[in-house]
């Protein structure tokens, strides 16, 4: 019988909250977390707003005997994302004999651009003669997976995956594969994305940033809301869960990773990418369409990306699409990129363990191409044995993954 | 055959083409023959001004017409890090006898690693937008400074829509990103995966290393790459794509396909270090190597090469030749052989260490470790000349600064 492999730990700061309990009500609220940036200045921009993590002290979160020198924000983002996700699932402080089995994967996105661009503004500037080159050795994105790891003493398998929007999803996929291969007994996996000028301008120059805040399927959509966020969640073995009486969030039930291969910045709108990385989810996890209960949609907000999904969730469910949940959680924490697929995670695991479905905030108008029921009006209870979460990037590559609700049982067969 | 091999054949991974666009040379013949003659492809910078810099050398990509490769209404898109990668993908595709179809393109993917993406255009972006500002910046850009850029104007180039993701884990992102690939196949996800590496030489990348002090010449010693040498004083940094096709033993046999090699099994590992830095024991490579040996069932006196990380960097070398020393102590020595001082250390480098481990298990030649000629240790390393030997088995090593490890396995 094949292994499950189970969520006992989560941890995330984002634009709406600095821990889950507090995301876990915010999402209930349909707390809008965009708003006026001060990492950078961004009068010159198109846009002014974004998702931006309130009041980080990293030493409100990160204890002094951990060193966090050279750190960049993205760095000390994720550590503190990963030691909350420790301490919830009681490996904090992790037993020695543990160490050589915990590995760590995150999915990675601007790194320590935000600190680089300071660096690089002075090289450019001065002829390089202030420029100090010891700022770069953060940049990369990841930096953020070895400071953990060296931090933790960890000594499992390592890596980072870079797939723009969404690295995050495949980490934990990737993840969940590490343990059942037996290269690993516990993964951290999740995400981190912090805002930088680079990103900030990148999106806007592509006029794909919605200058007030993102409206998720609504018709009046002007595109998205750049956020930053940090999420890692603990998995780990079922049984091996069960024996050292972890408490059980959920588990991960399967993922699919496909490619539009049809442009690198515009989704595929006949939805073939999306459609066969939905459908991959669904053969690897074992379930059928009527097995799902949720969607946490990819929905940026963009024009073309919300009409695509919507069209893509009809081509893989039928009718039955019309009467599943479709939420957008994006409208409250912005889109955080490379942390997107892994926040967007916890937001799945968050609506099965408190049944209730996270709503699409800012939502006014509706669209005729995008007819499903996307929660627009509050939150909304809900027994929830499924969710599945979209994530699709830049460069065409899209995953899905699907979470269920921990049973004995199986989560469709409690 | 019976049904339990037809299963085991499913579950193999096996090595049935290689592309590559290196410094040393622009596909298999080109390289294998430079590769195995002992040349080097370490010379004068010429695409940048060097002046500045201590260090002058590196192992640049020349001849390389994307042309040849790549339909020109995408190529205008593609910058260089694309084109090297789309190019080595369609020649791995031709080398295994794949042609994308309508029927094959969705259980067709590629897994790449790079350990620092486009550094040349996100120097550009940036550039423009710290000194002009942001109404000034290029959206021609955006798509390319992402670092799953190459892999996705490949997939777009090619025609292929399987699994298609992209690891950055500095020095080990291609022999991750081969791992994974290894493991997607064994599961079925896909039924032909391109794996391996790309990065490239820019200006910006180049002044980076030279301040962080990890170019040759170090120490008051002349520039040059010697791996496990005595006077090693830095590596040279270089550039290139190699990237491997992967499919399933049963698959190869089906379509009458001589592989390579087999991917026999891998080892993923950290140990601690200070940002950026080395460890301070081998441990970590002990232990990934062991995972490695015992995910591939294979005996460690099975094992007749490594092909080593090894860059003619102070520390690295002297780490990895130290724990083959204690993991082969009283044992038989495998012959270690090391490709950088013909290659330059280009990071993801694994992926052109996987082509030309392929090519050695092919043809049972193991290339030299170049300008090696006073070994600092009594290891069995190729130094000199290349060597003929039968080789059932072959570890391939990824070691990075900042601690990480992946090691695999190759089988005949």
């Amino acid at each position: 019988m094949k292994k499950r492999i189970v969520i006992t730990g989560l941890g995330t700061l984002n634009s709406i909250a600095n821990n889950v309990p507090d995301f876990a009500s915010a999402l209930r609220e349909g707390v809008c977390g965009i708003g006026a940036i001060d990492l950078f200045d961004t009068a010159a921009f198109r846009s002014q707003t974004g998702g931006q993590i309130k009041n980080f002290i990293a030493r409100d979160y990160i204890p002094r005997n951990f060193s966090i020198k050279r750190m960049s924000r993205a760095d000390m983002l994720s550590f503190a994302a990963t030691l909350e996700a420790l301490s919830d699932a009681k490996l904090y402080p992790m037993p020695n004999k543990l160490k050589e089995e915990v590995g760590v994967v995150i999915g990675g996105g601007a790194g320590g651009l935000l600190e680089a661009e300071n660096f690089y503004g002075d090289l450019l500037k001065k002829n390089g003669k202030n420029a100090k080159f010891s700022k770069l050795s953060a940049l990369f994105c990841a930096s953020s997976a070895d400071r953990i790891a060296s931090s933790f003493g960890l000594a499992g398998p390592k890596s980072t995956f870079m797939t723009a929007c969404s690295g995050g999803a495949t980490a934990l996929g990737y993840a969940r594969d590490m343990i059942l291969d037996g290269h690993a007994s516990i993964m951290l996996a999740g995400g981190v994305e912090p805002m930088c000028r680079i990103t900030y301008a990148a999106f806007n120059a592509l006029k794909s940033v919605d200058p007030e805040t993102c409206r998720p399927f609504d018709k009046n959509r002007a595109g998205l809301s750049l956020g930053e966020a940090a999420a890692i969640m603990v998995l780990e073995e079922l049984d091996a869960a069960l024996s050292r009486g972890a408490k059980i969030y959920g588990e991960v039930l399967g993922y699919g990773i496909t490619c539009d291969s049809y442009h690198m910045t515009a989704p595929d709108e006949q939805a073939s990418g999306a459609v066969r990385s939905m459908q991959a989810a669904l053969k690897d996890s074992g379930l059928s369409i009527q097995d799902i209960d949720y969607i946490n949609a990819h929905g940026t907000a963009t024009p073309v990306n919300d009409a695509m999904e919507t069209k893509a969730i009809k081509k893989v469910f039928g009718k039955r699409a019309y009467s599943i949940p479709v939420s957008s959680t994006k409208s409250m924490h912005a889109h955080t990129l490379g942390a997107a697929g892994a926040l967007e995670g916890i937001v799945s695991v968050l609506a099965l363990q408190h049944g209730f479905i996270p709503p699409t905030i800012n939502y006014q108008e509706s669209d005729p191409q995008c007819d499903l029921d996307y929660v627009t009006s509050g939150s909304r209870k809900a027994n929830l044995r499924t969710v599945l979460s979209n994530s699709f990037a830049f460069g065409g590559n899209n995953t899905t993954v699907i979470f269920g609700k921990y049973s004995e049982r199986g989560a469709v067969n409690g | 055959m019976d049904r339990n091999q037809r299963i085991d054949n499913a579950r193999r991974v096996v090595v049935t083409g290689i592309g590559m666009v290196t410094p040393l040379g622009i596909g298999k013949e080109e390289f294998g023959r430079r590769l195995f003659s002992g040349e080097t492809a370490i010379a004068e910078i010429k695409s940048f001004d060097t002046s500045s810099f201590p260090s002058h050398l590196g192992a640049e990509v020349t001849n390389f017409n994307p042309r040849d490769f790549i339909s020109v209404k995408n190529m205008r898109r593609m910058d260089n890090i694309s084109l090297m990668t789309a190019a080595s993908a369609r020649m791995a595709l031709e080398d295994a006898g794949i042609q994308i179809t309508p029927e094959n393109r969705d259980r067709v993917g590629i897994i790449l690693g790079t350990a620092f993406g486009a550094t040349d255009v996100t120097a550009q972006f940036a550039g423009t937008l710290l000194t002009q500002g942001p109404a000034s910046v290029n959206p021609i850009l955006v798509p390319n400074i992402v670092m799953n850029a190459p892999a996705g104007h490949t997939s777009i180039e090619l025609g292929f829509r399987g699994v298609n993701t992209t690891v950055t884990h500095f020095a080990v992102s291609a022999e991750t990103a081969i791992a994974y690939a290894a493991a997607e196949i064994r599961r079925g996800t896909a039924d032909f995966i391109l794996a391996g590496g790309v990065d490239i030489l820019s200006k910006f990348y180049y002044e980076s290393l030279t301040k962080f002090h990890a170019l040759s010449p170090q120490n008051g010693g002349t520039e040059a790459c010697r791996p496990f040498d005595k006077n090693r004083n830095g590596m040279i940094a270089g550039e290139g794509c190699g990237i491997i096709f992967l499919e399933n033993m049963e698959s190869a046999m089906a379509r009458g396909r001589k592989p390579y090699c087999e991917i026999k099994g891998t080892g993923m590992g950290s140990s601690p270090t200070t940002p950026t830095g080395w460890p301070e024991n081998t441990n970590g490579v002990k232990r990934t190597f062991s995972r490695a040996l015992k995910k591939a069932d294979c005996a460690i006196n099975d094992i007749q090469a490594i092909f080593a990380a090894a860059n003619g960097g102070r520390i690295l070398d002297a780490m990895e030749a130290e724990a083959y020393a204690e993991i082969f102590t009283g044992l038989e020595k495998p012959l270690i052989t090391a490709l950088k001082g013909a290659t330059g250390e280009s990071f993801s480098g694994g992926g052109i260490m996987a082509c030309a481990l392929a090519l050695s298990m092919e043809k049972n030649i193991l290339p030299p470790v170049v300008r090696l000629t006073n070994p600092f240790r009594p290891l069995a390393f190729v130094a000199g000349e290349k060597k003929e030997i039968e080789i059932n088995n072959a570890v391939l090593a990824g070691i990075s600064f900042g601690g990480t490890y992946a090691y695999l396995i190759f089988g005949k």
